[in-house]
């Protein structure tokens, strides 16, 4: 398979990257943003040997796409914030039952419906959070049609590897984009790994990750959403056995955040640093052309698990500015990971930050004193 | 392989209380399994949340214990990615009907190749014994202490209209048949919908006057009506008594399936 | 054959005792080892299961076994095989 350029919306990439990643099953519920997801993935998956579906809502969508995934596929599904609330009751499942899968979130103004054609990045909280109960997960943020492509071939990589959901959390200005991608014809697919023979199918490898019992290879494995012993049987009363279960899942992907980090960063002796994910990199990226060698960044292509060592390459950071397009969601976590004060530069309501806005919070973040301080765009 | 090898022994006996349907229903569908010779590598069992859902477990085949009400999507998931596999739904009337009432309707609808066998105590038995929508009206639960007000969903009624291939009724009394009713339900291509009542004795029958076992196997005895007879009573024009209910393959035809053997 | 009840599995429902056609199942007076009122067999020879299954090679009857609801009744081998008398009672 050769390379193909094309000129492409965010949306329309992240189902090629899925395609050429491998995945074979799409289930999904339409809703805006993120409805070219499933409209490439309903006329591209026939044609592979694939399955698309469109289930009756989003919680029907995710319980799918973790059925389809016992059963061997690698699935995917996409929605926006109103789906992903929906989805957050078997996204707890996936990851009680450490099960791979990618969910896109192309982000939209929140709560409930709210801005349904605008862009945000309200869900990055949830993302980490979203289901009961303590757990982890992997959640990267593309900030271009490329990153898109990129991304959602390493979000299938992550799941497989660690046994997790994983999410793509993009938003609406990048999905809805349209930029030159190229389409990698060259994708490596690393296979899951498979439960061996004389394995358990809850008892975890040295990573931390057990072997993965396949519907249908004759493991006769048991999965329940319980809480489960290493025979994957229902062992609920026992205080143990339960932290045991739950420190390893989350264990086995915290253990490894710095690891996995995928991150830009630029400029490390600077004093001011822009940390972003998603769409504001663009304006900071912009900043940093129009002011060279002024302002350091920290661009996060891995947002959860967040790479908290990474932030000390930073050795001269007087203050770190988190331009998001939220109240501060990731800027509380920066916040939990440094003694240097945070400027959090939030705007709601779909419009990108602007260079101007961005060199106004750079301003104000050069004489912050506090620990944590808002500045108003 | 023998009837014995489709249990999963190292986890009998199971949590179900003395007397209770399930563990019945169990052993119909497992006999129903056994008799069509179905391959265990090849057969999965999906449920979903509550006393019912809890029967996959048991099975020594791959199984997949979900969340409330979301079985027949994660079953739905499995059979399109191996439609060769038989995918087989333990459900209960509360999970399927209440917080799963709109994935019934649609996995009806597509007619996916899954067989639903609902285990119907018209209870929620393992919170303690609340109201379901299956409930029968007047019935005495702990969340309708005054008798049930709202009137009980046939589900039958709902899988046929909904589009399922095969849909029959019968109760844990009628082990032959329903063996019988299962073993037709997973041959038939398409969403194959088989509703059992259960007796609930320790949350259903002890509020409602049936103390004992016997006495709710004794009601399912004489309430349960032969389709025949139903049918030769409603042409005489003698109605269906209350509390009594239809037994029987009450649908089978072939509508377009989705998720057939490839 | 032999007709046996699993005493580690049955809860004592009771429920074979009502779908047994030859009445083999009677209610038990004493607790079993985990404490639930094991059934006690009447006269098992007259199971027809026990008497025909080498004969029509598979098993007939099985009512109580397919009620069982704790999946406590099974047949096992006997060996040496033993005639039994067998009283029909009209």
């Amino acid at each position: 398979m050769t390379d193909k350029t094309e000129f492409l919306n965010g949306n329309t990439a992240c189902a090629e990257g899925a395609i050429a990643a491998g995945c074979r099953f799409f289930a999904g519920y339409p809703i805006t943003p993120s409805t070219e997801v499933a409209e490439r993935m309903a006329a591209r998956l026939p044609k592979v040997g694939g399955t698309f579906i469109q289930m009756e809502d989003e919680l029907a969508s995710m319980a799918a796409i973790i059925g389809g995934a016992w059963a061997g596929a690698r699935t995917m599904t996409a929605t926006s914030g109103p789906g992903f609330s929906l989805m957050m009751e078997n996204i707890g499942y996936a990851a009680m039952t450490e099960t791979p899968c990618v969910v896109v979130n192309v982000q939209r103004g929140g709560p409930s419906t709210g801005q349904p054609t605008m862009a945000a990045q309200g869900d990055m909280i949830q993302a980490r959070f979203g289901s009961h109960g303590d757990y982890s997960i992997i959640a990267l943020a593309p900030s271009s049609v490329q990153e898109m492509f990129d991304l959602t071939v390493k979000a299938f990589d992550l799941a497989d590897r660690f046994r997790t959901p994983v999410f793509l959390m993009a938003d609406e200005t990048i999905g809805h984009m349209r930029e030159k991608v190229i389409l990698r014809g060259d994708v490596e697919i690393i296979p899951r790994r498979e439960l061996g023979s004389d394995e358990l199918p809850c008892k975890p490898d040295a990573n931390g990750v057990p072997g993965f019992g396949t519907f249908g290879n004759g493991h006769g494995v048991h999965i329940t959403g319980l809480t489960h012993d290493e025979r994957g049987y229902p062992a609920t009363d026992s205080a143990a056995l339960h932290e045991n279960l739950v420190r390893r899942q989350v264990g086995k992907i915290e253990n490894f955040r710095n690891e996995i980090a995928d991150v830009d960063i630029v400029n490390p002796d600077a004093e001011v640093i822009f940390i972003s994910y998603g769409a504001p990199t663009r304006a900071v990226q912009q900043l940093l052309a129009d002011y060279p060698g002024v302002y350091g960044h920290f661009n996060l292509r891995i947002v959860w698990p967040f790479p908290d060592a990474k932030l000390a390459e930073f050795r001269a950071a007087k203050a770190f500015v988190v331009p998001e397009m939220n109240l501060g969601q990731i800027a509380r976590e920066v916040r939990m990971h440094t003694n240097v004060p945070v400027v959090t530069a939030p705007k709601l309501g779909g419009a990108l930050h602007s260079v101007d806005e961005l060199k106004h919070a750079a301003d104000v973040a050069a004489t912050a004193t506090g620990t944590f301080t808002e500045v108003l765009l | 392989m023998t009837l014995e090898d489709w249990y999963r022994q190292d986890r009998l006996p199971h949590i179900y209380c003395a007397g209770c349907g399930n563990g019945t229903i169990l052993n119909c569908t497992l006999r129903a399994v056994n008799e069509l010779g179905l391959v265990q590598d090849r057969t999965t069992f999906v449920s979903g949340i509550g006393c019912s859902s809890r029967a996959a477990g048991y099975t020594s085949s791959d199984s997949l214990h979900t969340t409330h009400g979301r079985a027949l999507p994660f079953a739905t998931g499995v059979k399109l990615v191996k439609p060769e596999n038989d995918v087989i739904v333990f459900t209960g009337d509360g999970d399927l009907s209440a917080i799963g009432g709109n994935h019934f309707i649609h996995a009806c609808r597509r007619n996916i190749d899954l067989t639903v066998i609902c285990m119907n105590n018209n209870i929620y038995g393992m919170t303690g014994g609340q109201g379901s929508p299956c409930t029968p009206y007047g019935a005495i639960t702990t969340t309708t202490p005054y008798g049930m007000h709202e009137m009980p969903f046939d589900l039958c009624a709902v899988a046929e209209a909904a589009g399922a291939n095969y849909v029959a009724r019968w109760t844990s009394f009628h082990v032959k048949e329903l063996t019988e009713a299962i073993r037709t339900g997973i041959e038939t291509p398409g969403l194959s919908f088989i509703e059992v009542m259960a007796q609930c004795p320790t949350s259903f029958g002890s509020k409602n006057k049936m103390k004992q076992v016997s006495q709710m196997i004794d009601m399912f005895r004489t309430n349960a009506v032969l389709k025949g007879k139903a049918e030769r009573d409603r042409a005489a024009g003698i109605p269906l008594a209350p509390g009594k209910f239809i037994v029987g393959e009450l649908v089978r035809r072939s509508n377009p399936v989705l998720g057939g053997r490839p | 054959m032999k007709l046996v009840i699993d005493e580690r599995r049955c809860k004592g429902c009771n429920l074979c005792t009502q779908v047994c056609p030859y009445r083999i199942f009677q209610e038990g007076k004493r607790p079993g080892p985990r404490g639930y009122v094991i059934p006690v067999l009447d006269h098992p020879e007259r199971c027809t299961n026990c008497r025909l299954q080498i004969m029509y090679g598979r098993q007939l009857c099985g009512m109580c076994q397919m009620t069982c609801p704790d999946q406590a009744i099974s047949w096992i081998e006997e060996k040496p095989y033993e005639a039994h008398k067998v009283v029909i009672e009209y």
